[in-house]
């Protein structure tokens, strides 16, 4: 298991452990994480669970899958350089204490 | 293990009609059920739903036999998987985004919305289903796609031709004359109007496919928008349809979601509750199990997002409308690459837009008579008619 903290907008963080292999986003739908929709169940079809990565575990979990960019351009709120796609971060032990900060809306 | 049950009793004309009380029967009786009138296995738990969809190498949107071949003269991306679908499906989804809808084509949605509301007469009764939910679909859409000179009428004529070709599954003839027809205009308008678009890019779907850098062959591009016009005036129609019948009929939620703003919430009650698409299909690509029984290769499942939507492990007293749920976990967009291209679309025109406006308008709009609402459909359902008086 790892542990991962999303930071809802207002600063509120939510803690959970995840098992490793899962998702970011699959780990936040099955806790119930306000703020990751996940609607589209990882296919990379619906940008509603659209996280930035905090800035210091940037380098840790890599770089966009191909076709992120793109889908990202579909994300409701603002994009920056941190985005990503929490279906494509997927939770080894070196991301043990991950933190994400949760956009201002996804739908 | 054993093959799911065999079912000889329910009628495609009882799911037509009402499917949902066979539906709640099947989630506590038999969630994974063969249903002989409908040559389909029925998945009716929001776990199996979402299990198949989001499995597309062994659940298989592939259906190179399906009555939609002839329906769109065309093999359409709805019907394809991997990166044959990718393709298309990308090519179509720049002009679908929120912020494309925001910042380009909000305020032309807002106008239009005001001029269709505008008309309505007060103080009589009149069919919102017929004078605002349908031809506003289809006005909103012929803009997204980029051919607005197609009237309202033949938005909605095409549609429903191109469901019913697709839908023609004991291939008689009449339908698909009907689908052809509507192809031969479809094909003829937009072969006059692509060099406009190409020459001034205006956002719209078939204006970001014809100058996309490597676009998509034109066949595939006139696929899509005519999967588009056989899929984008039906739902939000229905939806809208649905949403207001459920505000009307339950006042007090009403009068809270007018104190809270709350019109996205009652948008997706609207959809959990009876989804505009209530079931899709996808071919069993291996032998498999779902539910504990055999699902052998070659079997055609049928997800039934409408019973997923109710089910009693997600929701609770998931028959009845209700705005504030604590969650709304709904599939009426599906999940799976075969997601909803126009959730983004949806979500804003009739929940951020028409429904706010509408109820800002009349005030008092009221229902005057429940019963004479009538529900109608399996593949997709909503209100037929919707009589209401405003004020």
């Amino acid at each position: 298991m790892v542990k991962l903290t999303f930071v809802a907008p207002d600063g509120s963080q939510t803690t959970i452990d995840a098992p490793e292999g899962t998702s970011v986003m699959k780990a936040a739908v099955a806790n119930d994480v306000d703020g990751i929709v996940g609607e589209c169940g990882g296919a990379m079809m619906c940008a509603t669970c659209h996280c930035y990565v905090d800035e210091a575990w940037a380098d840790r979990t890599g770089p966009r899958e191909e076709g992120e960019d793109d889908m990202l351009e579909g994300a409701a709120s603002e994009v920056n350089d941190r985005s990503r796609l929490s279906c494509q971060i997927r939770l080894t032990a070196d991301l043990d204490g991950l933190v994400v900060h949760l956009p201002e809306e996804q739908l | 293990m054993a093959l799911a049950p065999l079912d000889n009793a329910i009628t495609l004309d009882q799911l037509t009609l009402d499917p949902y009380p066979i539906y709640r029967r099947l989630r506590a009786e038999a969630p994974v059920l063969r249903v002989a009138s409908a040559r389909r296995t029925f998945l009716t738990k929001a776990a199996l739903t979402k299990l198949v969809k989001d499995d597309p190498i062994l659940f298989s949107s592939d259906d190179p036999n399906t009555p939609m071949k002839p329906a769109f003269r065309a093999h359409t991306l709805m019907r394809k998987d991997g990166e044959a679908h990718l393709a298309e499906r990308r090519a179509i989804n720049p002009a679908l985004t929120p912020k494309r809808i925001n910042s380009d084509w909000g305020p032309l949605y807002e106008t239009l919305a005001a001029d269709y509301i505008g008309r309505l007469p007060r103080g009589e009764v009149v069919d919102l289903f017929a004078t605002l939910c349908g031809p506003l679909s289809a006005r909103i859409l012929a803009h997204i796609l980029g051919i607005p000179e197609a009237t309202d009428d033949e938005m909605q004529r095409w549609s429903q031709r191109l469901i019913d070709g697709a839908g023609n599954f004991g291939w008689r003839p009449e339908p698909f004359a009907a689908s052809d027809e509507a192809n031969d205009q479809m094909d003829a308008l937009f072969a006059r109007l692509a060099p406009l678009r190409k020459a001034e890019p205006d956002g719209s779907a078939f204006s970001v496919m014809l100058t996309a850098e490597n676009p998509i062959p034109l066949s595939q591009i006139h696929a899509n928008l005519k999967i588009a016009i056989g899929g984008g005036i039906n739902e939000p129609r229905d939806a809208m349809a649905t949403a207001i019948f459920g505000l009307l009929d339950n006042p007090d939620q009403l009068t809270e979601v007018k104190a809270q703003g709350a019109w996205n919430a009652a948008f997706e009650e609207a959809i959990r509750w009876v989804a505009p698409i209530q079931a899709s299909s996808r071919l069993v690509t291996a032998d498999t199990e779902l539910g504990g029984y055999e699902i052998p290769k070659g079997e055609t499942v049928m997800t039934i997002q409408a019973s997923a939507n109710r089910d009693e492990d997600l929701f609770e007293n998931g028959e009845v409308f209700f705005v504030f749920r604590d969650r709304n976990p709904h599939q009426s967009f599906g999940n799976g690459p075969h997601h909803c291209a126009g959730a983004h679309v949806a979500r804003r025109t009739v929940g951020k837009i028409i429904l706010p406006m509408l109820f800002d308008r009349f005030p008092n709009m009221t229902l005057p008579d429940r019963e004479a609402v009538q529900w109608r459909g399996f593949g997709f359902r909503g209100p037929i008619n919707l009589p209401v008086v405003l004020n």
